[in-house]
């Protein structure tokens, strides 16, 4: 009977592992296993152990879902070509509208269609050259030398396909609305106790060293540190980085980190697991309210804006006399959105203008990422129906570990791993690795589900 | 005051060693680590042996209750830095409500009439922070501002200027608020017998100042924040220590003078007939409780109230109570008078 089991488990092992690294076609899969069922060879050669540690995974290398994001494909699907033609032929249309009249609205709107439109060229032209390539080596009237030269250019064209049906992919992508704002990171200790209180304000110093290696200047904004046997435990921390695009930059942070490590507060030296909430907001600064009209959070229109009629101030208020008997040197400020029931209070100012300011700004940026959020949970339920499951990962998710005993740091979108700890903490090229990982992982998924959504616009229309 | 439990000091003294310091005179150990951190910002940039001697040496002058504000020689008060040292009244949170307040009336008094010069009277300015963010707050409506301020204090009138200059420097103020804002040294009690100008002989040589000539000029706001604290309330435990050690009681308690009733509230007879003299459409004056404001205004009602005027006691909504942070029952009110709009 055990005999049996590994058989079945060397099958399983042979049949799913890629042979000289490239992935086993359907028929492969079929085939071997009719060839195999009489020999032991297998079990003999890789003995059992190795064949429980057989890398199992392999199987998702098989998912046609999968596989878009693994290699550049050169075949762009119809549905994506028919979207990028129709936004090449709006970018001429503004463009010759732009060469009579200017106008910013039309121009913003070609510049962020100019970039697909090129691609588009280039793709047309690599495509039309390899067909004519083709054509010549089909014509047998060519001569020797020609061919040759042809079959180089040919293989050269094909080489380069793939890299321009990526970018077109890519750039058919739509911008994140708040890619361009600067924007504020939230680090809140979550479950852990204690331990997460530390690791929170040891994640707010990667984030600062992080920022500051980017040339980007971070501000704290907020700390809230609980008074205890050590005075790095924090309970809330507010970071705003004012640079332009910051939130394009950090939006891979958001969610949960966990953190496994015999903590320093332990004495038995057992290891822990807690867990960091980290929330990226975009930034509304007031300088930069005028430039967008969608982003204008003044504008009644915009879908950011917050009516002051629904947010509930209150300023610290103590009893007793007031006015020249005493002299009060803080003023705490509490913003309610009273249809949202979220709340922010600010202290650390000794301005009661700057604790407002300040107040108000992370409240806008709380309500419109929830605003923001909500739209995007609907396209993905919207996606979902057509998809049957598209990975998102929303703040409530586990999206990395810091393992401290194994020195790694694992992002789990992407199963990145990065093994000098330290460096992803002293926020160095570790955490840059990571995050940009986890970046093509988004630009990826946001491709699939392009793809998906627009051939089930297709089959709905046909 | 209650006594400080003996747990929060070793719990804020190993968080750090200076907190029990200020923990003597903020009471909670939230507001000491909040101003530890704000002395911190102001010693940061020295060089490092000298830099924790200065904090500390700063956090043990605030254990004794000198102000924080007199320590660090600055007070946010609205978008300004006001300079503060000692001898001169810190400006109060609840002064930057009132200051609001006014030039919100003066706004929707004035609409549509921001080509007329608007002339403001601030008695017993101090630090002059009354009469700065007034200038902040209309210079963007109005195009032309006199704004007159008047202390009997050389020292406070000496420090008012420094602030013009600092806060033009800062970029809070307008470089013509040097012009706009004048300072003036008066007593806003005096009959002018002594040798100190009294406020009527002040305005009336200002108003032989101004061109074309006239017999007198119409003031649109007048505003003051006048000592009000009774020699009781001064004494008895109402006056918070820090303040009674380290603040001018000449700013605080004013003097007793042979009259009938209250002696606390001699400056608002003086300054009520003034207003009633000059005819200023609108007063805004910062009393210290609610008892003393409602005595403000039925002393108004005595001296002259008539049906094309009004006087009330802000704030007294709820949503107005919450917003600036006034306690429902407790604290600094101010009273609003005002000639109705035709």
């Amino acid at each position: 009977m055990k005999r049996q089991v590994d058989v079945v488990y060397s099958l399983y092992f042979v049949a799913f592992t890629p042979r000289n690294g490239s992935i086993p076609s359907c028929d492969t899969v079929y085939s071997i296993p009719v060839h195999s069922t009489s020999g032991l060879v297998n079990r003999n050669m890789l003995g059992f152990r190795s064949i429980c540690r057989s890398p199992r995974p392999r199987l998702w290398q098989l998912s046609p879902l999968r596989a878009v994001h693994t290699a550049p494909d050169s075949t762009v699907s119809p549905a994506l070509l028919t979207r990028a033609r129709l936004l090449a032929a709006e970018h001429s249309k503004l463009s010759d509208r732009l060469g009579e009249s200017f106008d910013a609205k039309t121009a913003k709107r070609a510049g962020e269609l100019a970039p697909i439109a090129h691609v588009l060229r280039e793709w047309v032209t690599a495509n039309e050259s390899i067909n004519e390539l083709k054509s010549l080596l089909e014509d047998p009237g060519t001569d020797a030398e020609l061919r040759s030269l042809a079959i180089e250019d040919l293989e050269s064209s094909h080489g380069i396909l793939p890299t321009i049906s990526d970018r077109l992919k890519k750039s058919l992508i739509p911008r994140h609305p708040f890619a361009n704002l600067p924007c504020l990171l939230e680090i809140r200790p979550g479950a852990g106790g204690d331990e997460a209180g530390l690791f929170a304000s040891e994640m707010l110093r990667m984030y600062m060293a992080f920022c500051s290696r980017r040339g980007l200047r971070p501000t704290i904004l907020k700390q809230d540190t609980e008074v205890g046997a050590s005075d790095d435990r924090l309970t809330e921390a507010v970071l705003e980085i004012e640079a332009d695009g910051a939130y394009d930059l950090l939006r891979t942070e958001s969610g949960v980190h966990r953190v496994q490590r015999v903590p320093a507060t332990e004495t038995k030296g057992r290891t822990h697991t807690s867990a960091v909430s980290v929330m990226v907001l975009p930034s509304f600064s007031e300088s930069s309210s005028e430039t967008d009209n969608a982003l204008n959070f003044e504008d009644p229109s915009s879908d950011y804006y917050l009516d002051p009629q629904e947010v509930r101030v209150e300023k610290m208020r103590a009893g007793g006399a007031g006015g020249q008997h005493v002299n009060k040197t803080e003023s705490a400020i509490r913003l309610t959105h009273i249809p949202t029931n979220t709340v922010v209070s600010m202290q650390d100012e000794r301005s009661q203008q700057a604790n407002r300011r300040k107040a108000w700004q992370i409240l806008r940026a709380k309500i419109a990422e929830t605003r923001q959020e909500a739209r995007e949970q609907e396209l993905v339920q919207l996606r979902r129906g057509i998809l049957g499951g598209v990975a998102k990962m929303g703040r409530g998710d586990k999206i990395r570990t810091y393992n401290f005993g194994q020195s790694r740091c694992t992002d789990h979108r992407t199963g990145i791993t990065i093994h000098n700890l330290d460096g992803v903490m002293d926020g160095g090229d570790g955490l840059d690795t990571v995050m940009e990982s986890v970046r093509i992982w988004m630009d990826n998924s946001e491709v699939e589900a392009m793809i998906a959504e627009d051939m089930a616009k297709q089959t709905n229309v046909k | 005051m209650p006594r400080i439990p003996y747990s929060l000091i070793r719990r804020a003294h190993r968080e750090n060693p200076l907190l029990p310091l200020l923990l003597r005179e903020c009471r909670t150990v939230d507001s000491a680590r909040n101003e530890l951190r704000w002395l911190y910002e102001a010693v940061r940039e020295k060089p490092s042996p000298t830099k924790w001697s200065w904090l500390i040496s700063m956090c043990r002058l605030r254990s004794r209750g000198f102000p924080l504000q007199y320590i660090l020689g600055n007070q946010p008060f609205g978008e300004l830095e006001i300079l503060c040292h000692r001898g001169v009244l810190i400006p109060r949170p609840e002064t930057e409500s009132y200051t609001y307040k006014s030039a919100q009336i003066l706004r929707q008094r004035n609409e549509g009439k921001s080509e007329r010069k608007l002339r403001v009277l601030d008695l017993c300015t101090g630090t002059g922070c009354i009469s700065l963010l007034l200038h902040t707050l209309l210079a963007p409506h109005f195009q032309r501002l006199s704004i007159t301020g008047v202390d009997i204090s050389p020292v406070a009138l000496g420090l008012a200027q420094k602030n013009i200059q600092h806060n033009v420097q800062l970029g809070h103020l307008a470089p013509h608020a040097s012009t706009d804002i004048q300072f003036h040294r008066a007593d806003v009690l005096g009959s002018g017998s002594d040798s100190l100008t009294s406020i009527q002989s002040l305005l009336q040589s200002l108003d032989r100042c101004t061109s074309p000539p006239s017999a007198s000029v119409q003031y649109d706001l007048l505003i003051s924040n006048p000592p009000y604290i009774s020699r009781a309330e001064f004494r008895n435990g109402t006056t918070a220590r820090s303040v009674r050690l380290f603040e001018p009681e000449l700013a605080l308690v004013p003097p007793t003078v042979t009259e009938t009733g209250t002696p606390e509230d001699i400056f608002y007879r003086r300054i009520l007939s003034l207003a009633l003299e000059l005819e200023t459409p609108l007063a805004v004056l910062e009393c210290g409780d609610m008892a003393q404001a409602q005595r403000v205004v039925a002393l108004y009602e005595r001296l002259g109230s008539n049906s094309h005027s009004s006087a009330e006691i802000w704030p007294t909504s709820e949503r107005d109570l919450a917003e600036y942070g006034f306690h429902e029952t407790d604290g600094s009110r101010c009273v609003i008078i005002q000639r109705l709009l035709p």
